[in-house]
């Protein structure tokens, strides 16, 4: 019979192989100021995108970065993309339109009745960007720059807003570039998600995996099952961001905020098929009782390996296909499982396995220790 | 019991394919009555969403009464815009996600959501008539005070019983009922707008002096229009601050894009895995590949119930989750050829098979179901509505894999066109189940 566990330095060797890389640049990632390491989207960072189609034809993204920059938008990045209409602009800038909160809720010109008359607390003093107010008088709110005009509405399209900054850099490209006559996205994420996004994410993935340990722990009750498991979660998560880490650094690959959705269906999905070797395992020692713990281990992962790889098999096929056809918006995170799932797979048969054995072996050496040395004390 | 199943597994059937196909299949519990739909959510078919966080002056965690006002206010807003289904939900303790699903102008929308509205008492001047119901004020009228001076506590709806005319009762703070007093006396006959953000929300005529700050609206209202009118009066501004996290637009013919490319996707995914299927288990295959139609019936007739928003996200995780669904069929179907080479008839190694997998299945969907439960507990929208596709998809597979796979297989081995080695993928010499004759010696068997 085919000896997998004894190789289990190989496979071992082999996962630190696929793993440490990945390590050095996620480790990279806060020290590097960005130059190396994860690449994160604006749900992370904040910031604006929008993504626009010039009626005139599409400007050269170095001529866009330029008026953003005469914007005050230096911290932009200008790419191409393909949209409902042709060639797309998508304009990545730092976070502007959000709403600021008016400082306390409902200010009012306090009342003095006499003076409230003269002091004419215009309806639109608020400071929000209201469009209600007649175009002639609107003097607290931002020189509402009437934007060039473009006489193309967009029939399914949505408008960038007119007034504030943003209106200002719409008027801006259109007043360089021609009128924007169609807008597939728009999108706004201020600084304060961003923060609770990466808590929430190591948040998460904590409170997964110990999750998955306690399961596990009960379900098979040991211990020693249940941290074995752990730890091929974990190989599988640090090549998943390992993986995003190193396509960061030289393809500029950004990861959003589903990336973290990948990572805990990863979590819950790659420990199946170390539950199916480990109920195997358990049924097995009770058949051959009396027979090496590594060689019933062998025996079991043998004996599954094929349902193994065919469970993993199917979910490739769909995310595979979910990869080629589905589209460009949710790659990253189809990609993410992709790689979880094999990952997953590989670390269950020879990782998780294989370290229940030597867990196992270095507990009977020690108890055989404290035998003999009970027989010598007699 | 096991009479019963075969029924169950059909009634069930038969009503997700009612809910799936039929257009106004009723939603019973649902207040207002509401038919199964299915939604989906703005990146699949268009409109703006954004996300909005309370806060108090002092940085305290807003009252929860308070989000649930705010929550009431936007919706009443953004309904009184126009927009179709819209959706407004409180997130944690102190966010408030609003989404708009084929809306298009951004401007008016935010400066519903995210103003915290002024609601001022504005004097009409002598000889001019007020705007009417919903239309602009002239800016340029001062307004005599604000509606922070207004005690919210002392607004309610009433009754006049001699002109049989539904009112609306305001109480005023000192300094607002001071002013109101003043100007009322010397202002009877005149009209004074209740304005909300530059728009009218009521042009009552002052028909006496009101002197101590408690006052009466009177008017042919609809019980509606009432009570817009005293949520206006009580909440015109929102009891908190609100601050824009996030804001986004998707354009329709995008999200249109986006679908399509999902369910083809889904379409080519869900194919590859029946040919799989069908080529490494045969028969049983076929039985899987039914149960995998059967399960799909039933998640989509779900979605549409509950009803679950699908997001690119969530059709992504119900297409992974057909992946998932078909594993626990190839488990109990290696279980199965095991039981068959170690020499058991056919249709012991199947109640086998399923027996013996059914530890490993059931620990399998339960870790799916811990984490996919975390995300749904501590995720922000977007993770939520994929969350929960992977939940119900979890645990409607683990039905299909059970009572339908079993169900037919047990039915389909009992044919004696099924027992033959080729259809399981097996060697003749591996295959005990003959003859149907042998129902007899596998009943001794079975004891």
């Amino acid at each position: 019979m085919f000896d997998l566990i004894g190789k289990r330095r190989w496979f071992f060797l082999f996962s630190g192989l696929i793993t440490i890389p990945g390590l050095i640049f996620i480790i990279l990632t806060p020290f590097s100021g960005g130059k190396a390491g994860l690449s994160f989207s604006i749900d992370y960072t904040g910031g604006t995108i929008w993504e626009v189609h010039f009626r005139d034809g599409t400007p050269d993204p170095t001529a866009v970065l330029a008026v953003l920059a005469d914007q005050d938008l230096k911290e932009s990045a200008v790419v191409l993309t393909e949209g409902p209409k042709g060639e797309y602009v998508r304009l990545t800038m730092p976070p502007i339109g959000l709403i600021e909160a008016q400082a306390t809720p409902t200010p009012g010109p306090t009342l003095s009745p006499g003076a409230s008359v003269s002091a004419s607390p215009s309806v639109d003093a608020s400071g929000s960007p209201s469009a209600s107010a007649s175009p002639a008088t609107s003097p607290g709110a931002a020189p509402s720059a009437s934007p060039s005009p473009s006489p193309t509405p967009a029939s399914a399209g949505i408008e960038l807003p007119t007034t504030g900054k943003p209106g200002e850099v719409a008027a801006a490209l259109e007043a360089a570039f021609g009128p924007i006559d169609d807008v597939s996205q728009a999108t706004a994420v201020g600084p304060v998600v961003s923060r609770d996004l990466i808590n929430q994410a190591l948040l998460l993935i904590l409170a997964g995996s110990a999750g998955i340990l306690a399961w596990i722990t009960v379900r098979f009750h040991d211990l020693r099952m249940g941290v074995a498991a752990l730890v091929a979660l974990l190989h599988d998560i640090i090549v998943v961001v390992g993986v995003f880490a190193i396509l960061g650094t030289f393809f500029g690959v950004q990861i959003d905020a589903l990336f973290v959705t990948a990572m805990l269906t990863i979590i819950g999905f790659s420990v199946h098929d170390t539950i199916v070797v480990f109920d195997r395992v358990r049924e097995n020692r009770f058949r051959h009782a009396g027979e090496p713990f590594s060689a019933i281990v062998n025996h079991s992962l043998l004996q599954t390996l094929g349902r193994s790889i065919n469970t993993s098999m199917t979910v490739v096929l769909t995310l595979t296909a979910l990869l080629l056809f589905g589209g460009e918006a949710i790659r990253v995170f189809v990609l993410a499982l992709l790689i979880g799932i094999v990952s997953g797979t590989y670390s269950s048969i020879f990782n998780a396995s294989p370290l229940l054995v030597v867990w196992h072996e270095r507990d009977e050496r020690r108890r055989q220790a404290q035998l003999t040395a009970a027989r010598a004390v007699r | 019991m096991r009479r019963l199943i075969p029924f169950l597994i059909v009634a069930v059937g038969l009503l997700a394919l009612a809910v799936d196909v039929l257009p106004e299949f009723p939603r019973p519990g649902a207040d207002p009555p509401a038919f199964a739909e299915t939604r989906l959510g703005l990146d699949l078919q268009g409109g703006l969403g954004g996300e909005y966080q309370a806060f108090t002056a002092d940085g305290s965690t807003p009252a929860k009464g308070d989000m649930e006002t705010i929550r009431t206010i936007i919706e009443n807003r953004v309904n009184a815009s126009g927009v179709a289904e819209p959706v407004v939900q409180t997130l944690g303790s102190d966010r408030i996600v609003v989404e708009l699903p084929g809306a298009t102008d951004q401007q008016e929308i935010r400066r519903l959501i995210g103003s915290t509205g002024r609601l001022d008492f504005v004097p009409i001047p002598t000889g001019t008539t007020p705007p009417g119901q919903d239309q602009p004020i002239d800016p340029t009228l001062p307004a005599l005070f604000a509606g922070s001076e207004i005690d919210p506590g002392g607004v309610s709806p009433g009754f006049d019983q001699q002109t049989g005319q539904r009112t609306v009762n305001f109480k005023l703070k000192s300094d607002g009922a001071k002013a109101f007093a003043d100007y009322s006396r010397a202002n009877v006959g005149q009209y004074f707008a209740i304005v909300l953000d530059g728009t009218v929300v009521s042009a009552p005529v002052i028909r006496e002096p009101i002197l101590d700050g408690n006052g009466q609206i009177s008017g042919d209202f609809t019980t509606a229009e009432q009570r817009t009118l005293v949520t206006t009066l009580k909440y015109g501004a929102l009891p908190l601050a609100l601050r824009e996290l996030t804001f986004k637009s998707i354009n329709a013919t995008l999200g249109a894009e986006f679908l399509a490319a999902s369910i083809l996707a889904g379409l080519i995914g869900i194919g590859l895995v029946f040919l799989f299927m069908l080529l490494h288990y045969r028969l049983p295959g076929v039985v899987a590949c039914f149960a995998l139609v059967y399960y799909a019936v039933v998640v989509y007739a779900v979605f549409r119930f509950v009803p679950v928003t699908l997001t690119l996200a969530g059709v992504a995780g119900f297409v992974l989750s057909v992946g998932m669904a078909v594993d626990a069929n190839i488990l109990i179907f290696e279980r199965t050829k095991e039981e068959l080479r170690a020499g058991k008839t056919i249709t012991t190694a199947i109640e086998a098979g399923f027996n013996r997998a059914w530890n490993s299945i059931l620990d399998s969907n339960v870790s799916s179901l811990i984490t996919a439960g975390i995300l749904y507990y501590f995720g922000s929208s977007t993770i939520r509505g994929f969350a929960l596709v992977l939940i119900i998809g979890v645990l409607v597979s683990m039905f299909t894999a059970i009572t339908v796979s079993r169900s037919i297989l047990r039915w389909v081995v009992r044919r004696p066109w099924a027992r033959r080695a080729g259809l399981y993928g097996m060697r003749e010499e591996e295959f005990t189940a003959t003859a149907p004759r042998s129902r007899a010696r596998e009943a001794g068997a079975r004891v």
